[in-house]
């Protein structure tokens, strides 16, 4: 079969479509007689509620409802747990509506459904909530010693969880090594801002006895499945859509949100469609964060450089309730080893609530804090042993051979971590090259003679993609030809519509523009888990291979009976079975699709009728892609400002299906990178009150921040699936922290800056500056 | 956040102190007060409305006058909540002479939570010092009254 599509930098199919205004996001849903809802939010990070008087808000104009926790009845039962974990002793989940205490500043406390959104809100401030503030649990470490005020009395810590993993004999290599260095490294909280907030739309038909819901979510088939169970529906009767989601980036995995039981909660008891839509302020405080950890990390080495151990002992932000278990520290400390060869390996998290929000995976997921770990242990071996950075972290490297290798560890999807292929040497020093790493050293001496502060950075890292359980896809040819492909992930902007498409299109000799996907809608495909962990291309896409291979293969046998010809002297192609060589016998593929589907007469023993194929696709374990970035970077001494001047990634995830979806994929990660490295931060105050909420503080970077990205591609295809292909969802993300705080250090080197916390801000850097004992070169 | 202060009055010192003691005083001179009613010995309801654009709403809550040592000083707590969030705050108040005049020290920790610590948090230091400013404007016009 001639390939066309696959590899090909084909135009998005839903661009025109999203560019026009198309779209449809869940505000965009507008039903008549649809009621409006707002919550009341917690002010206080650590409260008992003592009383919470509705009685004003429910004499207000246009009310229909307020909802407390006393009104839940068994849905006022903490939330289900997601992913449980053996070492998670205390797997505490959040409530639709807080009972008797609060746990932090944003937690729902009252819904109230009224005509508008404008009584709904009004009606909220008169909601009277009494609270006796207890003593808040701010800082990571405070919170982790014993004797802290608790966040959960019952569990009689903070201590969520206490995880071990090791490789080899990590004791004995640190105490016999000849070169030991240890560093505090803290990243400190971000999170995803999606341009769509999360909103939930809820319509409950009575005389069908339905629920039909629009979720701005990344896993609309189990929010359907839970719902169900929570309340009491066939799973049938719940119909979930996630069509366009603006963004999701992984705070939209998690589940269930309040809102998301409240929602549909008030529309069938009230009997009227209800919507609700998070505004950009409760988005800061209800929507997941990520990103706090506190590592004290050591690496042992050889003269030579060569990694004898490494150890990282951390704490891990859980946030008031930890749902999600723990994804994104096993994330962290299974990312950590990265691209090297480690013999011996100690990693030790505590996860630890706070009166803060949950935390739960954000693009990277714990890969970002990994990389800046590893990577500023090498920096420091590089800095005390006199050898070139990227020298040190050649001499580490996995080499092309040595796959499949097996790191040692366990996975965040409990199956072994062993990386199934990869060329690391290739990929480093392609970004190595495409830097201009060698000459760098002269650009940097001539800039210095100018009085500018140059600085080069290089990082590398391997991202654990595709993981299981599985998806799956149905493909089926309409009788006008035009074939419709169904799939459990959702897309939040990847491009599916397109990228899946190809993959459809090669196999049935279609237009790639003739294939319409339909995703996140329950009532279309309703097996699956949902999009996260860069998994929608390896796994859905290997399940849209199978799918569309087994309709070509059945398109290929009825079409065999009417051509009366050979199966195997058939060919697909724009829209046509053809006999090969004689290509005026043909029939096309809507006519097949008819045949398959006679009214009259009978199909084969056996068949199944129509062109249509549902597989699913279960990977053994993740594909691991991997890659390098490297950039140049100006530092002002004087008002700490960065300014990135070159920035390259060089990237191997396997077979790539569109080229033009994966730069996008990468240039947006590297925004979100760049963020997250140099301008987002929430802070709270002592009282866990958070500072940040609107985008006067937290700062997202904009198109005058960031910086043109140069990319190369390496392709080592995966073993582990039909395409060789590898998830490229965070690869922009990883290792940005990393690469910022060395190219930073180098850029202030006459300073002697020592960075070992993200995210820096223009006024950390000066912190930076002013801190070093050395004095500023003449 | 700390708030703290001092302001001079041409008053001697048991004559201020009976001022700022007296909550039909402080009713009148605390900005927007709407009502500061005993509830017990030492402590009131009270209700304020402040319009600066951050922190703007109603605030209802309790005032309570604590340690008293007159004419020398006392603790002042007030603790109000409103659409906007809470404002918490707990400090001294202490009276020194100084001839016929009197020195009126103010020291106090103040916390607030909610929407108008999340949006108000940069501005909050500006409008403690106005809505101070013009707390003792009032005070000093009573007292020479």
């Amino acid at each position: 079969m001639v390939t066309r599509y696959l590899g090909a930098p084909v135009r998005r199919n839903e661009d025109p479509r999203l560019l026009t205004g198309r779209g449809n996001f869940v505000d965009d849903i507008q039903i008549p007689g649809m009621l409006h809802g707002a919550f009341v939010r917690s002010t206080h990070a650590h409260a008992r509620l003592k009383r919470v008087d509705v009685s004003r808000a429910l004499a207000a104009p246009g009310v229909h409802a307020v909802y407390t926790h006393g009104d839940l009845g068994p849905l006022g039962d903490p939330l289900p747990p997601l992913i449980p974990h053996p070492t998670l002793k205390h797997h505490k989940t959040q409530y639709a509506l807080a009972p008797d205490k609060v746990r932090y500043v944003g937690e729902p406390v009252a819904f109230v459904v009224a005509d508008s959104r404008y009584l709904a809100e009004d009606a909220a401030d008169l909601v009277e909530v009494e609270y006796e503030p207890l003593p808040p649990v701010v800082d990571l470490e405070a919170a982790a010693e014993p004797g802290a005020p608790l966040v959960h009395e019952d569990a009689g810590t903070n201590v969520a969880a206490h995880y071990t993993q090791r490789v080899g004999e990590p004791d004995r290599a640190f105490a016999e090594a000849p070169h030991v260095f240890t560093e505090r490294l803290v990243m400190d909280r971000g999170c995803a801002q999606p341009m769509e907030p999360r909103g939930v739309v809820a319509h409950w038909d009575p005389r069908l006895e339905t629920l039909l819901i629009w979720d701005s979510t990344q896993a609309p088939i189990p929010i359907r499945n839970g719902l169900a169970r929570l309340f009491g529906l066939p799973e049938r009767a719940v119909r979930v859509i996630a069509g366009d989601v603006g963004g999701g980036f992984g705070p939209k995995i998690m589940m269930f949100y309040p809102e998301e039981i409240m929602v549909p909660l008030a529309a069938m008891r009230l009997g009227r469609p209800v919507k609700w839509i998070e505004d950009r302020r409760e988005h800061f405080w209800a929507t997941n964060h990520e990103r706090e950890q506190i590592h004290d990390a050591a690496i042992a080495v050889d003269d030579q450089g060569r990694i004898i151990a490494v150890r990282t002992v951390f704490l891990h932000d859980a946030g008031a309730y930890i749902p999600y278990g723990l994804i994104v520290p096993v994330v962290a400390s299974t990312t950590l080893p990265g691209p090297y060869k480690i013999p011996n390996y100690h990693a030790e998290f505590k996860a630890v609530f706070t009166n803060k929000t949950i935390v739960s995976p954000y693009r990277g997921a714990g890969r970002p804090h990994g990389v800046f770990v590893m990577e500023r242990l090498m920096d420091r071996v590089a800095r005390e042993l006199g050898i070139d950075r990227a020298e040190v972290r050649r001499r580490n490297l996995i080499q092309p051979d040595e796959f499949p290798y097996d790191v040692g560890l366990i996975y965040q999807d409990f199956a072994p971590l062993i990386y199934d292929s990869g060329n690391y040497p290739a990929v480093m020093d392609r970004a190595l090259a495409m830097v201009g790493y060698d000459r760098f050293p002269e650009e940097q001496a001539r800039a210095r003679r100018e009085g500018r502060y140059l600085g080069l950075g290089v990082a590398n890292y391997v991202e654990g993609t595709g993981i299981g359980p599985y998806e799956g896809a149905k493909v089926h040819v309409e009788p006008s030809g035009k074939v419709l492909l169904a799939t459990g992930v959702g897309t939040q902007g990847q491009g599916h519509y397109t990228s899946l498409a190809q993959l459809v299109a090669d196999q049935l000799g279609v237009d790639v523009k003739d294939v319409h996907v339909v995703t996140g809608d329950t009532g279309e495909f309703a097996w699956g888990t949902g999009t996260f962990a860069s998994r929608a291309a390896v796994v859905a896409g290997s399940a849209v291979y199978l799918a569309a291979r087994a309709v070509r293969e059945k398109a290929l046998e009825v079409a065999a009976r009417l051509l009366e010809a050979s199966k195997e002297d058939l060919e697909l192609e724009g829209g046509r079975v053809l006999v090969r060589g004689a290509p005026q016998r043909a029939v096309s593929l809507g006519e097949v699709a008819v045949a398959a589907n006679p009214l009259r007469g009978t199909i084969p023993e056996g068949a199944e009728p129509g062109l249509e194929a549902t597989r699913y696709f279960g990977p053994p374990r993740g594909s691991f892609a991997a890659g390098t970035h490297a950039a140049v970077v100006e530092v002002d001494p004087e008002t700490g400002m960065l300014k990135i001047l070159r920035y390259v990634v060089v990237h191997d995830c396997g077979t790539v299906i569109n080229p033009m979806i994966l730069e996008g994929q990468i240039h947006g990660g590297v925004a979100q990178g760049v963020g997250g490295a140099y301008y987002e931060k929430l802070v709270y105050d002592e009282g866990g009150q958070l500072l940040t909420t609107s985008f006067m503080d937290f700062l997202i970077p904009t198109a005058m921040e960031v910086p043109d990205v140069a990319i190369g591609h390496v392709e080592t295809p995966s073993p582990l699936n039909p395409l060789g292909i590898k998830g490229a969802g965070e690869a922009g993300v990883i290792p940005v922290p990393a690469l910022v705080a060395q190219a930073v250090e180098d850029a202030l080197a006459p300073w002697g800056v020592r960075v070992r916390e993200m995210p820096l801000s223009p006024v950390k850097v000066r912190e930076l500056v002013e801190g070093s004992r050395r004095e500023a070169p003449a | 956040m700390k708030v703290e202060g001092s302001r001079r009055f041409a008053a001697p010192r048991p004559r201020v102190y009976e001022y700022f003691a007296n909550h039909q005083v402080l009713a009148r001179c605390l900005p927007g007060c709407e009502k500061l009613e005993p509830e017990g010995p030492d402590s009131y309801a009270a209700v304020m409305r402040v319009g600066i654009a951050a922190v703007k709403g109603t605030y209802s809550g309790r005032v309570e006058v604590a340690e008293r040592e007159p004419p020398e000083r006392y603790r002042l707590k007030v603790e109000a909540s409103g659409t906007a969030g809470f404002v918490n705050m707990d400090g001294v108040l202490a009276f020194v002479a100084d001839g016929d005049a009197t020195e009126v020290r103010y020291d106090f920790d103040v916390q607030v939570g909610g929407p108008v610590a999340a949006v108000g948090q940069r501005v909050l230091g500006g409008i403690a010092r106005l809505l101070v400013g013009q707390f003792f404007q009032a005070m000093e016009r009573e007292v020479a009254a």
